[in-house]
């Protein structure tokens, strides 16, 4: 039994608790200038909604790292709670990307003379 | 219960107080120096367009964390801002003696993707490099995520290893930022 759980938690560690693969909105993309004034508007719309989302989503993921965190210290079971802890920090990752984008996609509207 | 189940469950303990030992230390802060990229150590395949030479500055960084002993290692704006600077400084890049910056760098440290345990720990940066030229228009924008993998052999201790995957990963994003200057075209 012992030999059994300890291969768990080796194998475990040996294979790691990889963080997810985390891929970020880019700045800056191609055919962005040739959008033009409605499209600029839809996306930095879309985005607003998008990074909403993901504020909400990175706070709930931090709760519960705090909780598996605390868990963490349980004797035996702790190793394996810290191992379940989210460190991607995809949903912040993503968040602060598309508010970066839209600093460019209001940047480009300005360029354009876009009312709004 | 008997004493052979009793040893046993000692001896589990153990392990396991020693596990946790070696996985949780107390975390420090990435290092700027191990963060600066050495000129050195990437030869130049392709020099820095003129414009940009003894022209940069690092004029803002966001985003970063100071780092909690009690939990992971983390990079934070001070840290990521003198290894940036100083990788400037050892290209060439910055603007210094009296000479202006015409091209002020912002830094928003989108955050980083980190393994919770692990003996090969790969962590991620993800960051937004922004580049103005002297009207104030971006004129390098570019999003960057730099995985980068520290081994046992690079630190027994987890906590340590994951300090110097952070540190290799901000180096490999400064390297790739690099990279994109040296393929700009600053008006």
């Amino acid at each position: 039994m012992i030999r059994k759980i300890l291969f768990v938690v080796g194998a475990l560690c040996v294979s790691g608790c990889a963080a997810r693969e985390v891929t970020p909105t880019a700045m800056s993309q191609p055919g962005d200038d040739a959008l033009g004034c409605d499209a600029l508007q839809q996306q930095i719309a879309a985005n607003e909604k998008a990074e909403a989302q993901y504020r909400r989503e990175d706070k709930q993921v931090e709760n519960g790292n705090v909780a598996k965190g605390v868990g963490s210290a349980i004797p035996f079971a702790g190793p394996l709670i810290a191992g379940s802890t989210d460190l991607s920090n995809e949903e912040q990752v993503k968040a602060r990307a598309l508010a970066d984008r839209n600093q460019q996609l209001t940047y480009l509207s300005k360029q354009k003379g876009c009312t709004k | 219960m008997n004493s052979t189940t009793i040893a046993a469950v000692a001896k589990l303990a153990v392990a396991m107080a020693l596990l946790a030992g070696a996985l949780s230390a107390c975390a420090t802060g990435a290092d700027p120096n191990a963060m600066t990229l050495q000129a050195a150590a990437t030869p130049a395949t392709k020099p820095f367009p003129q414009p940009l030479v003894h022209a940069m500055c690092v004029r803002a960084v966001t985003g970063g964390e100071k780092t909690n002993p009690l939990w992971v290692s983390k990079v934070d704006d001070d840290g990521f801002k003198t290894a940036l600077s100083t990788s400037l400084d050892g290209a060439g890049l910055s603007a210094s003696g009296g000479t202006a910056c015409a091209y002020p760098i912002d830094v928003n440290l989108l955050g980083l993707s980190q393994p919770s345990l692990g003996f090969d720990m790969t962590v991620t940066s993800h960051v937004n490099y922004k580049v103005y030229d002297s009207s104030g228009a971006p004129f390098v924008l570019a999003t960057i995520d730099a995985p980068y993998t520290a081994t046992v052999s690079d630190a027994f201790l987890g906590v340590e290893r994951l300090k110097k995957a952070n540190e290799g990963s901000i180096r490999a994003s400064i390297g790739q930022f690099f990279d994109k200057l040296r393929d700009s075209t600053p008006k």
